[in-house]
């Protein structure tokens, strides 16, 4: 018979933090790099220019047919060794492989909202003499983000919760962290719990954030 | 690249596919049921019992794969409550209780919001003419919300395909794992990962086709 011994968590709290430091600042690259392509490759898809609304389409094909895993697996193993790459540390791994994984989802987020913006605006604005570049960037981008929000962020909830994956490329973020505190304290089932605790506040902060954020853009009528 | 290397590859790592679409065969099974049982509990009139799905949802959205996995396999044989003493579980068991708890956590979502987007006139009507609510739940609601719930369903089953890619963690063979032990063998590592995300490509590319299939036999007819 086992008894519980939560101390063990009261012991390992630095560590704790210690990893759950490395899954927010993984996140947090990954989002913004995430974010930024996700943008390009969506202004891509909607592009009159068939090769980029091409390679776009293939990209988002390939990037959501595969594990987040394999992507990942791929930023370490295969790119580290490409020309250029020296720099490839485990953790840029985590963040590119994560990156250019979430890319795709953000792209086909952004494109959707660009897309649920009347298209009347578009019409208005060329009528007033404005350039698309111009036009897209001060008209129409700023009237998606309403639309784009709620599955942005539930998305982004998504991302938090990927980065646990890292630790399959050797990464110690806080699932990684509180694998090895298992192994050695053998204390699996309080340490774990722990972990799950420290994710579910991450990602209710990210939920108090959408709902927020959709007050913040609503429409006001 | 030297792709007669990943022509190579593709029977090795196929091997692991029985293993990547038995687990995801299973959870989608067990986790559907539970996602129904959920559903129904989020929409009943009890406060208890949509409290109950509700934390549910919460709970195991909330939390990643990789933690149920690691739980259901490296804590539950120390579990020790009442007369429970330990669930030694294989890895392909463990892995599939942990996928069926994430898929019916999220499948309930959809399940659930499939059931609300019908009309409620649907519901009145149906007890105008005297139906039961089990009866026109089961007769009337959950036929229509079938078209609903269809897209995001096969969207959440190919998650599923592809998260089973993390039970190489738990050391379930299947596609990742034995591309892993490939690689670390002859460390070809381009050739090897080419050839697990083509394969991966073409089990995900199945459920597109299914999705589009469904939705165009699913559309209203008018």
């Amino acid at each position: 018979m086992r008894e519980f011994d939560w101390s063990v968590i009261g012991r390992s709290g630095d560590l704790l933090m210690a990893g759950t430091r490395l899954t927010v600042g993984l996140f947090l690259a990954a989002l913004v790099l995430a974010t930024a392509l996700g943008l390009i490759l969506a202004l891509m898809r909607l592009s009159p220019v068939r090769p980029l609304r091409w390679f776009a389409g293939t990209y988002i094909w390939i990037m959501r047919g595969i594990p987040v895993f394999v992507t990942l697996l791929f930023a370490f193993f295969v790119a580290r060794d490409l020309p250029g790459f020296g720099w490839l540390t485990p953790i840029w791994a985590g963040v590119i492989g994560l990156g250019i994984d979430g890319a795709a989802y953000k792209a086909e987020i952004i494109r959707a909202g660009i897309m649920a913006v009347d298209h009347g605006q578009h019409e208005a604005s060329e009528a007033l003499g404005m350039t698309k570049a111009h036009y897209m960037r001060r008209i129409i981008i700023p009237q998606s983000i309403r639309v784009i929000v709620p599955t942005y962020m539930s998305n982004s909830i998504l991302l938090l919760k990927a980065t646990s994956v890292a630790v399959g490329i050797g990464l110690v973020e806080l699932t990684g962290i509180t694998r090895q505190l298992s192994n050695s304290t053998f204390r699996p089932i309080e340490l774990f719990t722990a972990a799950a605790f420290i994710y579910l506040v991450l990602t209710t902060v990210l939920v108090l954030l959408q709902e927020f954020l959709e007050r913040r853009f609503a429409l006001k009528t | 690249m030297d792709w007669q290397l990943v022509w190579d590859s593709f029977p090795l790592i196929w091997k692991g596919a029985q293993f990547t679409i038995t687990l995801t065969a299973w959870s989608l099974l067990f986790g559907t049921a539970g996602a129904l049982v959920l559903a129904l509990m989020r929409l009943s009139s009890v406060k208890l019992l949509r409290w109950f799905a509700a934390g549910f949802g919460w709970l195991f959205r909330g939390i990643p794969l990789l933690i149920l996995l690691f739980f259901a396999f490296f804590a539950l044989p120390d579990l020790n409550v009442g007369p429970v003493d330990g669930v030694l579980l294989e890895p392909f068991q463990a892995a599939v209780l942990a996928l069926s708890f994430w898929t019916a956590a999220y499948q309930a979502e959809v399940i659930r919001s499939g059931i609300i987007a019908v009309d409620p006139g649907q519901a009145e009507a149906s007890e105008a003419l005297g139906m039961t609510k089990a009866h026109y739940m089961r007769k009337i609601i959950i036929p229509q919300g079938l078209r609903i719930m269809v897209p995001p369903y096969i969207g959440n089953s190919m998650t599923l395909l592809k998260q089973t890619s993390l039970t190489t963690l738990v050391t379930v063979p299947e596609m990742t794992l034995l591309t892993q032990r490939l690689f670390s063998n002859d460390f070809q590592f381009q050739e090897r990962i080419a050839a697990l995300a083509i394969l991966y490509l073409a089990l995900t590319t199945v459920f597109v086709v299914a999705q589009q299939v469904m939705e165009r036999s699913f559309r209203l007819k008018v």
